[in-house]
């Protein structure tokens, strides 16, 4: 594919190969960018083409209680899983990349695996625990949900950065005479970081736009905002919940850029 | 093995995240389990039973709707997974063959994106390009082409359309690692020896590229079978699949025992799925000598 000497003016083939994935791109990335443009179109429906520019839906949607319970009930509990998943996930991965373990495959794949299961599945099961014990739906028994399913991202993550440092560089600190205690606070948590970071950012995505694990633990009044988005739907088709999307895409998109200011996409890559 | 590795004091790190996954994974699960044994909630009526009544009301399928519902879950799965790999193939060829790093890291950022945005949200989107007063019907009206909208929506059309958008990225990534690792002189050298490009193209990298699309299609199928936003909202009335059916059962009918016996049920199939797509990743991971 490198160019070659004897290349020809126009290659057909190449052409239409590029000109196919121009057009798959296009189907990923259009749908977004016509959420766009109905959050700015100021008709009271979905009309196309767009007859103009306003931030009427924007207005609705902030001007509204409901939507903005959601937003704040969503971001409180996308905050505290954050926080949460952070040290769960981090500690975990430490335990699992310097513990020594025995089993350490299977208790790998045992922390993963609420990325395995059925979303809808671990929201289920967890409705009928909370049911059966009386608890009821309690916000801490949304947040626990959230962390249940966020933390694999950060153990995830922050794997993948324990894998590739360079342990000589903690045998040194040692070597030099830290302590243990030191040698993790100096060298290898500030090491870890950028792993724990992305992860964390995942995990914030993971619970803010998470829908399938909080659709029968939320109660009436107290639902976040993709379930609130979820039964809007169903009944009306504004531009409200177009300037809604807006938001939670501005909100994703601003992640990504941290996440590759952080790390880099490339370390993601690893699915 | 014996006294070699001893668990070091780091190893207790482990515990919190043990505590809340037995707690919040481990219990609920088994609580769905034995719930979908039960003729009712056993804390509360003292006069529940152990019973295997919620498995043959499946089995037997009085209400003929069970089967219809798992059958066309499945079919909705398999469907979605050959589009999203006929779509994610040619985009994870090219990602894996871009020699500017620029371009590349564009691209992953284009088929990323998508994926940080919630599936409500895409959903949304959909609805909005697909629904009789849509861009795509508009548009063909607008320009003469149709007298009346073409129903793309509110049926299993627009659910797969849906679906196929928000989980080709899951098959974009995994194609690309795989077929990244395939040595590109391989393909150089069936040319030299004067293959086509296309020939070079399907007897070379496409068969070292299977395990890949294994493992792709796996994923993506395990993901659309558990899919229940999509179907609900883009499906209308045409669409009933196992979550669907399982959230009404919680949600409309309050029969969590039902719902239980249903859970497991997609459980076990999700769970076939995903011992297949481990296997093959394992065989991936051990088996990059082949190229």
């Amino acid at each position: 594919m490198s160019a070659a000497p004897n290349r020809r003016p126009f290659d057909a083939g190449r052409a239409a190969y590029l000109a196919l994935n121009a057009l798959l791109l296009a189907f990923l990335l259009l749908p977004i960018a016509i959420v766009l443009v109905f959050a700015l179109n100021p008709t009271p429906y979905i009309s196309f083409p767009p007859v103009g520019v306003s931030l009427r839906w924007f207005e609705k949607f902030f001007g509204s209680s409901e939507f903005m319970n959601a937003l704040w009930l969503s971001l409180w509990v996308a905050s505290v899983v954050l926080v949460l998943s952070i040290v769960i996930g981090a500690a975990c991965a430490l335990a699992l990349a310097r513990g020594n373990l025995p089993g350490r495959a299977v208790l790998t794949a045992f922390f993963m695996s609420p990325l395995m299961v059925p979303a809808i599945l671990t929201g289920l099961a967890l409705f009928q625990a909370y049911l059966l014990s009386g608890i009821g739906r309690p916000v801490w028994g949304l947040i626990a949900a959230h962390t249940l399913v966020a933390v694999p991202y950060v153990i995830r993550t922050t794997l993948a950065v324990l894998h590739n440092f360079d342990r000589r560089i903690e045998e040194a600190a040692a070597v030099l005479g830290a302590s243990p205690t030191r040698v993790f606070f100096e060298v290898t948590l500030p090491l870890i970081r950028p792993g724990v970071f992305a992860g964390g950012v995942f995990a914030f995505i993971v619970s803010f736009d998470q829908f399938p694990v909080s659709l029968f633990l939320v109660v009436p009044k107290g639902e976040t905002l993709p379930v609130v988005l979820f039964n809007y739907m169903k009944f009306d088709l504004d531009g409200a919940i177009a300037a809604a999307s807006m938001v939670s895409i501005l909100l994703a998109l601003s992640v990504v850029l941290v996440l590759e200011r952080l790390i880099g996409l490339k370390a993601y890559v690893k699915l | 093995m014996t006294n070699v590795a001893r668990p070091s004091p780091i190893a207790w790190l482990i515990a919190p995240a043990g505590l809340v996954f037995v707690l919040f994974f481990v219990l609920p699960f088994a609580v769905m389990t034995a719930m979908s044994f039960y003729s009712g909630n056993p804390v509360t009526n003292p006069n529940a039973f152990l019973t295997t009544r919620h498995y043959e009301r499946f089995i037997f399928d009085t209400a003929g709707i069970f089967h219809e519902a798992l059958w066309s879950t499945l079919r909705i799965g398999l469907v979605t997974t050959l589009v999203s790999l006929l779509i994610g193939y040619p985009l994870a060829h090219w990602m894996a063959r871009m020699q500017s790093r620029l371009g590349h890291a564009l691209v992953l950022m284009a088929v990323i994106a998508p994926m940080l945005t919630g599936i409500v949200v895409r959903t949304f989107a959909w609805m909005t390009i697909l629904q009789d007063k849509g861009v795509i019907n508009t548009t063909l009206m607008q320009w003469g082409l149709i007298e009346k909208p073409l129903p793309l929506m509110y049926n299993e059309f627009g659910t797969i359309v849906a679906l196929v958008h928000i989980y080709v990225p899951f098959m974009v990534l995994t194609l690309t690692g795989v077929i990244g690792r395939i040595d590109e002189r391989l393909e150089q050298a069936a040319r030299s020896l004067g293959a086509g490009r296309l020939r070079a193209f399907v007897e070379v990298t496409l068969p070292l590229s299977l395990p890949g699309i294994l493992a792709g299609s796996l994923l993506v199928f395990a993901l659309s079978i558990s899919a229940y936003v999509t179907p609900s909202l883009m499906g209308g009335t045409d669409v009933l699949t196992l979550p669907m059916l399982i959230a009404q059962q919680v949600g409309t009918s309050f029969n969590p025992n039902f719902a239980g016996a249903l859970g497991v049920i997609l459980l076990l199939v999700s769970l076939a799925i995903v011992v297949a797509y481990n296997r093959i990743l394992a065989r991936l991971a051990g088996g990059q000598g082949m190229a």
